[in-house]
């Protein structure tokens, strides 16, 4: 399963969408995501990847995309170290 | 109690009200264990200057909402250090929303880290002060008992804490576990930047009648007395730390 499929699970698993309609286009307003949803998501993420995303990154993600390349940059970096 | 060598964990320590907790602390000689859950910068950043007191720190990542991290925490304070003096439940959160939007998970994310996490904390860290007793200090706010737009579950979750702080207190009592809670009005930290709209620290200035906002070490110095044996009979109490605010707003309105 790729980081963008895990990703994309534990997004629908919180906003309760059907994990189709969310592509890397999406914004998080199109996936029903409010800020708690994302403030979730992000928790999810962190512990299973075992990263931490500050929010200050965070606040940068303009959509579902930005959320996984991030998301992918940071585990490619941990598996390099 | 001097609190020269004692240990307390404080949730929540690496921003605001809980790092000011910490340094306070510190400064009297308390080793400090930093709990922090989003900001982790921060944490290291507090860590760094609770050590430059000469004091012994332990930073822990943890979300106090999750059952689990709670005992992962607590686990690792039992492992590291086998007791603890003193809890400051600070860490929080919260959904700022009218009556209307609030939903099931909006309630439950507020309800778990600022009311749910006092008692799985607390009942750890009883375990933790066995032989010893302890002192457990909570932070509310005057949304508990006043109404603040937007603030309905946060306001309900501080008022479970501070109904919570008083059955501890007569349960842990035999324990020698003293537990109270302060309640600040608007304190001027990043938090409040980020839940409240500009133009409340001029509010809050105009309807304290001390004359300035609350601030971080305020809360701090109170939070410390109460760690100290000179509160060793105040139980299950929550102290206001308002600067007159919540009994002048009468004596205000008729200004």
């Amino acid at each position: 399963m790729t980081v963008e499929d895990q990703v994309r699970d534990i997004v629908a698993k919180i906003t309760r969408v059907d994990k189709s309609i969310i592509t890397r286009q999406s914004t998080f307003k199109e996936i029903k995501a409010d800020s708690l949803d994302v403030v979730q998501a992000l928790v999810a993420v962190e512990e299973t990847f075992g990263i931490e995303i500050p929010d200050e990154e965070a606040q940068k993600f303009q959509n579902f995309g930005d959320f996984v390349s991030y998301v992918e940059s940071r585990v490619t970096q941990e598996e390099k170290v | 109690m001097s609190l020269q060598g004692k240990l307390a964990l404080v949730t929540g320590s690496g921003r605001g009200i809980g790092r000011a907790i910490a340094l306070k602390l510190a400064s009297q000689g308390t080793n400090i264990i930093i709990n922090y859950f989003r900001h982790r910068e921060s944490a290291e950043q507090t860590a760094k200057d609770v050590e430059s007191l000469g004091v012994k720190t332990e930073v822990i990542r943890a979300n106090v909402g999750d059952p689990e991290k709670i005992d992962d925490m607590f686990d690792m304070v039992g492992n590291k250090f086998g007791c603890l003096d003193i809890l400051i439940n600070n860490a929080a959160s919260g959904v700022g929303r009218p009556v209307a939007d609030i939903d099931v998970k909006a309630w439950e994310w507020t309800m778990d880290i600022n009311a749910r996490a006092l008692l799985l904390c607390a009942q750890r860290a009883a375990k933790l002060m066995e032989g010893r007793g302890g002192k457990i200090v909570s932070i509310s706010s005057l949304g508990s008992r006043f109404v603040l737009p937007n603030y309905t579950v946060v306001g309900v979750s501080k008022a479970a804490l501070e109904a919570l702080t008083r059955y501890l207190a007569i349960e842990l009592a035999p324990q020698n576990i003293c537990v109270n809670t302060v309640a600040a009005s608007a304190v001027e930290t990043e938090a409040l930047k980020f839940y409240f709209k500009e133009g409340l620290v001029e509010d809050s200035r105009q309807l304290t009648p001390a004359g300035r906002m609350v601030v971080p070490e305020d809360v701090a110095n109170v939070v410390a007395f109460l760690c100290s044996e000179d509160a060793f009979m105040i139980r299950g109490q929550t102290v206001i730390i308002d600067g007159g605010t919540s009994v002048g707003l009468f004596a205000l309105a008729g200004k």
